[in-house]
């Protein structure tokens, strides 16, 4: 089967997501986008994971990972996915504990609401997820791949939070892939230092919307084929280099 | 100045267990590796809290014979590890970026 992927899209839980972004309208506009595998990637936490998995499970017609989009200690944003909801939310756990006392103020920072498959808020979250965890970017490699997950360095192009923005370079590190934003992909200028990326064509990439609004869900994506749908068979193309970005039809033009 | 004189100077915690006591000609503070790499002189002092080993790597590429960790911030044990190869000294303080980077200033360009 072939499968067009946005594997990073933030729900209401991300403090800069809309809080029109709930699981339940996620799925449909992934759907309504021809999508049919998506991940949930907020900043820091999994909490609306939950109701992803119940959404997708009822649904049929679309598949679901899971996944946080981790702040290294560095502070570079690094996506990564499971397929099992006890292991996403085991890493999220690790991480909110890791993050600093640091508390959230809805009204400058944006909401942090989870929300169950009615779209219905059923908790908020008190620390600021946009702060940095306590994991550096070994150590986010080492619990996520003994968890079973992917790690892929988010938006490696981009001038703010990214690999090349903090450290300049592309560590010789297991990374399963790294991710190129949205405007790389377009073709227009994501505003980062190319030049200064290094190793870049060491790994494969992949493409993904990053998106905070609905609007934006499968703007780009990235298109595999197989039979057999895991995180495990994600890798194993991965290390092939057999997956594909695309962009979105309607913007091609 | 060298580094064991600047770290007995202003009483900094010396985390490697062996460095090249190499000499310090200028200083950097910044906690943006890209930063550094594209701004910072060779052989500088690195004022920095980021205690991780790809501090080292950009440590390496400009000749830096020390990093100060501020704050007294945790320096992973990779961190140190790479360091040791490296003979690069990681020094630490309880004092902040500001007032490391003032400290420091005053012994080598004072």
């Amino acid at each position: 089967m072939v499968y067009k992927s946005d594997l990073h899209i933030h729900s209401c839980l991300s403090p800069c997501g809309d809080l029109e972004m709930s699981p339940s309208d996620i799925i449909q506009t992934a759907k309504s986008k021809g999508l049919n595998l998506i991940a949930l990637t907020d900043h820091n936490s999994a909490m609306n994971c939950p109701a992803l998995n119940e959404l997708c499970m009822n649904d049929g017609e679309i598949s679901c990972f899971f996944g946080i989009e981790v702040t290294s200690e560095e502070e570079v944003h690094i996506l990564t996915l499971f397929d099992r909801l006890d292991s996403v939310m085991e890493f999220s756990d690790l991480i909110y504990k890791s993050l600093p006392e640091i508390y959230n103020d809805p009204d400058k920072f944006g909401d942090q609401v989870y929300v169950d498959s009615e779209n219905n808020i059923i908790g908020e979250v008190d620390k600021y997820l946009g702060s940095p965890s306590g994991y550096n970017i070994a150590s986010v490699i080492d619990k996520v791949h003994s968890l079973g997950g992917l790690v892929i360095p988010a938006h490696v192009d981009r001038p703010v939070y990214s690999l090349s923005s903090q450290l300049g370079f592309i560590p010789e590190e297991n990374f399963d892939a790294l991710e190129l934003s949205k405007n790389y992909v377009l073709g227009g200028n994501s505003g980062g230092n190319r030049n200064i990326i290094l190793n870049l064509d060491n790994f494969p990439h992949i493409t993904n919307s990053d998106s905070h609004y609905l609007n934006d869900i499968g703007a780009v994506y990235s298109e595999f084929e197989t039979d057999d749908l895991s995180i495990e068979s994600l890798r194993n193309l991965l290390n092939r280099y057999q997956i594909s970005m695309k962009i979105a039809k309607n913007r091609q033009s | 100045m060298k580094v064991n004189e600047l770290a007995s100077k202003l009483g900094y915690e010396i985390l490697t267990r062996e460095h090249n006591d190499a000499d310090i000609k200028d200083g950097y503070t910044s906690d943006l590796l890209s930063d550094v790499m594209g701004n910072a002189s060779e052989e500088s002092i690195l004022i920095t809290i980021q205690g991780h080993k790809n501090t080292l790597a950009v440590a390496s590429q400009l000749d830096f014979p020390a990093v100060l960790i501020c704050n007294n911030r945790t320096a992973a044990l990779d961190m140190l590890e790479t360091a040791e190869k490296l003979k690069i000294a990681v020094l630490r303080t309880k004092d902040n970026q500001f007032v490391s980077s003032y400290k420091v200033y005053c012994e080598i360009k004072g």
